[in-house]
């Protein structure tokens, strides 16, 4: 029998590591863009890049980190839409810009 | 959407870091700035604060931030007057980073309280 999805059940804690591109540093708008889709959820999310992590929703905690282009950065969540918030999340990373 | 109004007593700066604020919070955010006199000094003046509320306020309220002493004091004078029943909220908070991260908050279409609290917080976040 197959076993249940890795996806996490909503309402539980979810984790995902992502790369940010090559080319765009985690700073000024790309920050803003990524803030903006943490606010659009309920869910308490965190961002680890190197030692250090902050609460993903706070615009300054993230420019703090001074995560630069090709960073992996560690995601996880807790809340209701805890697996949504990463999935869009993980989605923004990688369409993001200058 | 929550307006910001940024008080100086420079108009250079106070349209600066409107400026600033905005590039990061993309258009649909109003930010205001209010800053120097009518004759062109450094200062800070009741007029030009009131006209800036009124232009950030969409419905959703309004919060304001001031560079240093008196403009907090202009501020408090026309709040004092007009407060938009509590609708218009004057933060404690470092001007440059406040008003980023309220401007940022704001445009993910968060509620006053929490525009609010992201300036303040920007009180005890660290740079490096």
């Amino acid at each position: 029998m197959a076993q249940a999805s890795s996806e996490p059940a909503a309402g539980s804690a979810a984790a995902v590591t992502i790369r940010l591109p090559e080319d765009v540093d985690l700073h000024a708008r790309p920050a803003a863009d990524f803030v903006r889709t943490a606010m659009g959820f309920s869910a308490s999310v965190q961002v680890a890049a190197g030692e250090r992590e902050v609460d993903a929703k706070s615009l300054l905690s993230v420019l703090a980190l001074g995560a630069k282009g090709g960073t992996e950065l560690r995601l996880t969540a807790a809340g209701d839409d805890a697996a949504a918030a990463l999935e869009a999340l993980s989605a923004r990373v990688t369409t993001l810009s200058d | 959407m929550v307006g910001i109004v940024v008080v100086s007593h420079s108009s250079e700066l106070a349209e600066g870091l409107a400026a600033l604020a905005a590039q990061m919070a993309g258009p649909d955010v109003r930010i205001e700035p209010a800053g120097g006199l009518p004759n062109g000094e450094l200062g800070t003046d009741e007029d030009r604060v009131r006209a800036a509320i009124r232009a950030a306020d969409q419905g959703a309220g309004v919060v304001v931030l001031g560079d240093l002493g008196s403009a907090i004091l202009t501020v408090r004078h026309v709040l004092e007057r007009h407060n938009g029943n509590g609708t218009v909220r004057l933060v404690d908070a470092p001007i440059v980073e406040g008003a980023v991260a309220a401007a940022v908050t704001a445009s993910a279409n968060m509620p006053l309280d929490d525009v609010a609290r992201s300036a303040e917080e920007a009180r005890g976040a660290g740079k490096l």
